[in-house]
């Protein structure tokens, strides 16, 4: 108990690995604060030194994927499906079908949210650093902390198609394989994100308490948890989005919902079907995206990934009676429909009850001798394609993010904006045509699944790392796009309009006033995606050069599951050796 | 002789090469007001930390109501603590919980986890807390959220927290550094209400207000007591040596402890009034 | 006091919604459990074999249209309820390997497997019984079927499989024993590895997939199902200018039905088994209900099998590491 509050004090000014490069970059001030610095700077040296490495790195991809080849005779297909577009299945029975299945996805996403968030708080406040220094202070508590903070790694690495996979060989077939496939990895990834949150979150109130007499852990909970919860509350809306995407992405192995719905449809090649269901995909991934950020920002968080920027008394709107209308309304449909969704897919909770025996019979079968000699330097050469594959689809989807960033900000083209010269104030212009398409644009390359882009994508490519990579760029696009855009719109807007009075072409405010100002956290937001990307891999695996997420599938459909065991060791490593260099590349761009 | 409230015996406090106090030796009876005044690092805030038991000195004892509180460990060293309550320089509140919930905090030293988490939801003693408010005249803020609410109403916040936490000793960390005058006046006043029956340490700056409400002032400097009177007895000359500026670590060094009046030197005064 | 009076909302709203949840995560267990002694879903049969009604339940791997096989084993289901005088259920998969682990874990008892993945769940369930299979079944063939850009000639003997080294070629399912075990197993025996086609070998999923990447050229090369492959000509799916058959693989043995005879002689009765083999083999076309349900397997009728006719067929898995 000695020195209690220097240690804990020390432990809020720590910046640590993350999962969420918005607190990194933002520290404790907000964005406005932090004026592009000068080029003699060491800090500079860094981010080119980081650039020049991450170029090198692109080139390796390049070298290791080849040129991509366009299959022309594959246009008459791919004109086929794109054609279906326009006369999509809207027959009563079948877009009866069809809103059952987003039902479901919908359903899948709550429940599955629910229990990572759970799962997320409990594991969250089990491995921040503060809860061991005052649970148990010394090595023993550090130890303990090292353990489950690594053993974290393990679940958040394993992609959720997997673990639904391999859910299916514990718990059968029943809706909670897919809810429980989206839980355990996203819970680890949650349960990282708010360790590190209530670690990031100011212990000065807590000290106070414990120096007052009170119970460390009593005073855990009573003051440092509390102080984290509007920032583990807008993370949590961010979990609710991507649970939406993966239990589309679950729906392939046949979890239930619109994801199923499509890839069968596709099998059949009916893709009048197939579009039905994007559109469905597409307009429930809007109405979710667009009801979470509104929530979001009428409940004072900026920016969803900005979870370290102190919560500032003034900044907050006064809620109007309107605002506080939609909030409450929002919570009460949160609180009914979690109920909903859980009796809606019916689990079959007692399937865990009777698991262990399955579970006995799965780790018999894997044997240290047999993962070692499934371990081989065949691996090597899959392994590296995989890396290639992340890297040119993170370099693809960065840029285009990048682009689109702009156009998909509400302060650039709309009247009024930056990029708009004062004066023109039509109601409804060209400025909201570009604004709508591109954030439309945006919304369908992250709605629809990146296994059903590969599957489309492969009629106009040649087999290879090529058509996996695309697959994978165009969805992260989708989602880096939005993340851009929400970083363009943050963007304090008067020194972008000093500029523009100074006489400032549209181009000059990007290059001298926009991207000095965002380019670190554009930069940082990519290198984390790059991590995501890595994991998705493994679901593009099945064209062409599948890398190691192909041998996976393979080696699930063959049952060989001390194979599996040695791909996902070393699948794990890959994700810890990439983790590592995004987040030293981040700080070194910081 | 009675036993002190709080007792310091050659007590030292280094933070790696800095020294922030050093052998110093005081005693403050049960009730005494006192204030401790001197320039800014002079250890007025460790002094504090150490009587609090957030700190534990380097050498020396401390005891508080005779009991040495950095020996003891788990839940006696909490009881000890409970009857210390601080008032800090920067508050800190729970900013986004209600104002009840920061002045119940008062009660959890004595409540148990369930208690205090279900609270939470369902807020207790709310009597209690209204009461403590009321006293501190911002009864009406009870539900208000903490983080809307000027930096005045935040103080008045904490101290009902040490209000409702009821210690026999009331520290508090320089509570007048961010108020204007005439809130500051306002601030002691409900300082030294709070002191009632209490033992009350103060750090300050402003020697008016120390001599004002307090029985007796603490000089600090560097490390040391500089000077330690009844609060009549403070001199001029006195207070100069205490801001004085240009005084040299040497000549500081050279003091010692409460015969420091004979030492004053003219070439300290002169240079003063330069 | 307007604090407090939206204060004290704010509480009674926070402890309604906890309320909300918890009675709902106590209404939804509770909604499990009703269903399961109620309507008896599979999961709990298994756990819990004295209740009165049973269902049998039966799988399928999702080799065709999904439309096709929900209406096929809807009419099977119906037949098989009236034969065996228990209440049957069709379980849809989507996935090949899922069939298999669904039907080790006890959720499907009776299952139309391909060879493949017929002798996986064997291999899974030891009890499990091979009880019959269709007429084309004893003597099934996979075709080889080319782009006509990749100039690929008609293929009459097996030793010239060697001039399809270089090319690239696409399999169908992983676990597929027409569109992937088989052909790659007669390559092998002509002496082609998987190493000698340009890039990697790619997976399409499913036979109509395959068609199409071959007939628009992705692919040189691409290994079907025969019964695929001919319905599809039959119905005037196939652009025959632009994809042809190049070669047709000898006989082996293919589908078959799976039953976990453990589990429903435990259910049903002892000798289970051996009713639900006599209610597959008395399927007759003359009978129009019948015909119906032969006409969507493509059969005129279901003959008996045994395990023992897909030796070769493990043989061959483990030799290509698809069993292990």
């Amino acid at each position: 108990m000695k020195n209690f509050s220097t240690d804990v004090s020390k432990v809020s000014g720590e910046p640590l690995g993350n999962e969420l490069p918005g607190n990194e970059l933002s520290g404790n001030k907000p964005s406005g604060e932090r004026s592009p610095q000068p080029f003699t700077s060491k800090a500079n040296f860094k981010r080119l030194f980081v650039l020049f490495l991450w170029f090198l790195f692109t080139l390796w991809a390049l070298r290791v994927s080849g040129t991509p080849e366009l299959n022309w005779g594959g246009c008459a297909s791919i004109y086929q499906f794109l054609s279906a577009s326009f006369r999509p299945e809207l027959s009563p029975a079948f877009l009866w079908v069809m809103a059952k299945a987003a039902l479901a996805t919908f359903a899948f996403a709550v429940c599955g949210t629910t229990l990572s968030l759970v799962i997320g708080l409990i594991f969250g406040v089990a491995c921040s650093r503060l809860w061991w220094r005052i649970f148990l202070p010394g090595t023993v508590g550090q130890g303990i902390w090292m353990v489950l903070r690594g053993g974290l790694a393990v679940p958040r690495a394993i992609h959720e198609l997997i673990w639904g996979l391999l859910l299916l060989n514990v718990l059968g077939l029943d809706p909670i394989v897919g809810v429980c496939a989206i839980a355990i990895p996203f819970g680890a990834i949650t349960a990282k994100v708010f360790s590190e949150i209530i670690d990031e979150t100011p212990a000065e109130p807590l000290n106070a308490l414990v120096n007052s007499g009170v119970y460390p852990v009593t005073a855990f909970f009573y003051a440092q948890l509390p102080q984290a919860l509007p920032n583990l509350i807008s993370y949590g809306f961010y979990r609710f989005e991507c649970s939406l995407r993966a239990a589309a992405v679950l729906g392939i192995i046949g979890a239930g919902g619109l994801g199923e719905q499509i890839f069968l449809s596709w099998q059949s090649l009916q893709y009048a079907e197939v579009w039905t269901g994007f559109y469905a995909l597409i307009l429930l991934n809007g109405l979710v995206d667009t009801w979470s950020a509104k929530l979001r920002r009428q409940m004072g968080f900026v920016s969803r990934m900005d979870i370290a920027r102190r919560t500032n008394a003034q900044k907050r709107r006064a809620a109007t009676e309107r605002n506080r209308f939609f909030i409450w309304g929002s919570w009460l449909a949160i609180a009914l429909s979690i109920p909903l969704c859980f009796a809606y897919l019916d689990l079959g909770w007692a399937r865990i009850g009777r698991s262990p025996p399955f579970l006995i019979d799965l780790a018999s079968q894997v044997t240290p001798d047999r993962v070692l000699s499934a371990l081989s330097f065949s691996l090597v050469p899959l392994a590296l394609q995989t890396v290639a594959m992340s890297v040119l689809a993170i370099n693809l989807a960065g840029i285009g993010g990048v682009l689109f960033s702009f156009p998909a900000a509400q302060n650039f083209f709309l009247p009024g904006g930056l990029l708009q010269s004062v004066g023109t104030a039509s109601r409804w212009g060209g400025g909201h045509l570009v604004l709508l398409l591109s954030r439309l644009i945006l919304l369908a390359a992250r709605a629809i699944p990146a296994p059903i882009l590969a599957l489309i994508i492969v009629f106009g490519m040649y087999p290879g790392v090529w058509p996996g990579a695309l697959a994978l760029a165009i969805h992260n696009f989708g989602i880096l796009g939005r993340l851009m855009a929400e970083v363009n719109e943050n963007l304090p807007d008067r020194p972008l309009r000093a500029l523009r009075s100074l006489g400032a072409s549209g181009s000059g405010i990007v290059f001298y006033g926009i991207l000095p100002a965002n380019f670190a956290r554009f930069l940082a937001y990519i290198l984390y995606r790059w991590e995501v990307c890595l994991r998705e891999t493994v679901i593009v695996g099945l064209v062409g050069v599948g890398g190691l997420g192909r041998l996976m599938t393979e080696q699930l459909s063959s049952f060989d599951y001390s194979g599996l065991a040695a791909t996902l060791l070393v699948f794990i490593g890959l994700t810890i050796i990439v983790d590592t260099i995004s987040a030293q590349m981040r700080s070194a761009v910081r | 002789m009675t036993r002190a409230a709080l007792r310091l015996e050659s007590v030292s406090c280094q933070f790696g090469s800095v020294v922030a106090l050093q052998a110093v030796s005081l005693a403050i009876a049960p009730g005494e007001k006192v204030a401790l005044v001197g320039p800014s690092g002079a250890g007025k805030s460790t002094l504090l930390s150490l009587l609090n038991g957030s700190m534990s000195p380097s050498q020396g004892s401390v005891q508080v109501l005779g009991k040495a509180i950095n020996q003891l460990q788990g839940s006696r060293r909490r009881k000890l603590q409970r009857q210390v309550g601080t008032v800090y320089q920067q508050h800190q509140l729970i900013e986004n919980l209600s104002v009840i919930h920061n002045v119940n905090a008062g009660h959890l030293g004595r409540w148990p986890l369930w208690k205090a988490l279900w609270s939470l939801v369902w807020p207790q003693q709310v009597n209690a807390a209204r009461q403590a408010l009321a006293q501190l005249g911002i009864a009406d803020k009870l539900y208000a959220r903490t983080d809307r609410l000027s930096g005045g109403q935040q103080q008045r916040v904490a101290l009902a927290r040490v209000l409702v936490q009821d210690p026999k000793i009331v520290l508090a960390d320089e509570p007048v550094a961010s108020v204007d005058p005439a809130r500051s006046h306002d601030m002691m006043a409900l300082l030294s209400h709070l002191g009632k029956n209490r033992t009350l340490v103060v750090s300050l700056h402003d020697v008016v207000l120390a001599q004002t409400y307090c029985d007796r002032i603490i000089g600090l400097r560097q490390g040391r007591i500089l000077f330690d009177l009844p609060s009549a007895q403070v001199s001029a000359e006195q207070l100069t040596a205490l801001y004085d500026l240009e005084a040299s670590d040497l000549e500081a060094s050279n003091l010692e402890g409460n015969d420091l009046e004979a030492d004053l030197k003219p070439s300290d005064l002169e240079n003063s009034a330069v | 006091m307007t604090h407090s009076r939206r204060y004290r909302r704010r509480s009674l709203l926070l402890s309604f919604c906890s309320f909300a949840l918890l009675s709902s995560i106590g209404w939804s267990c509770g909604v499990t459990q009703e269903q399961g002694t109620q309507a008896q879903s599979p999961q709990e049969q298994a756990a819990d074999a004295t209740a009165s009604t049973q269902t049998l339940t039966v799988g399928a791997i999702p080799d065709q249209d999904p439309e096709k096989l929900q209406r096929l084993y809807g009419i099977l289901s119906e037949y098989l309820s009236e034969e065996l005088g228990v209440s049957v259920t069709y379980q849809p998969v989507t996935d090949y390997a899922a069939a298999v682990t669904a039907f080790k874990v006890g959720d499907l008892d009776l299952v139309w497997f391909g060879a493949l993945t017929g002798v996986q769940a064997r291999i899974q369930v030891p009890d499990a019984e091979a009880i019959a299979q269709r007429d084309i079944d004893a003597e099934f063939h996979s075709i080889f079927i080319a782009s006509t850009t990749s100039n690929i000639a008609p293929i009459t003997d097996p030793t010239e499989l060697v001039e399809l080294k270089g090319k690239t070629i696409t399999f169908g399912s992983e676990s597929s024993t027409s569109g992937r075990l088989m052909p790659q197993y007669f390559l092998a025996e002509s002496g082609v590895e998987l190493s000698d086609f340009d890039r990697e070998p790619g997976f399409s999923g499913s036979h109509d997939a395959t068609i199409k990447l071959v007939e628009a050229g992705t692919y040189d090369i691409g290994a079907i199902n025969e019964q695929v492959w001919l319905d599809r000509l039959a119905a005037g799916a196939v652009d025959e200018s632009k994809v042809q058959a190049i070669w047709e693989t000898p006989a082996y043995y293919n589908y078959h039905w799976v039953v976990n005879s453990e589990a429903v002689n435990e259910k049903f009765g002892e000798g289970f088994t051996q009713e639900i083999q006599s209610a597959l083999l008395k399927l007759d076309k003359n009978d129009p209900d019948q015909a119906a349900i032969l006409d969507l397997f493509g059969a005129d009728k279901f003959i008996e099998t045994e395990n023992e006719n897909y030796a070769q067929i493990e043989a061959v898995g483990r030799e290509i590491g698809k069993i292990q």
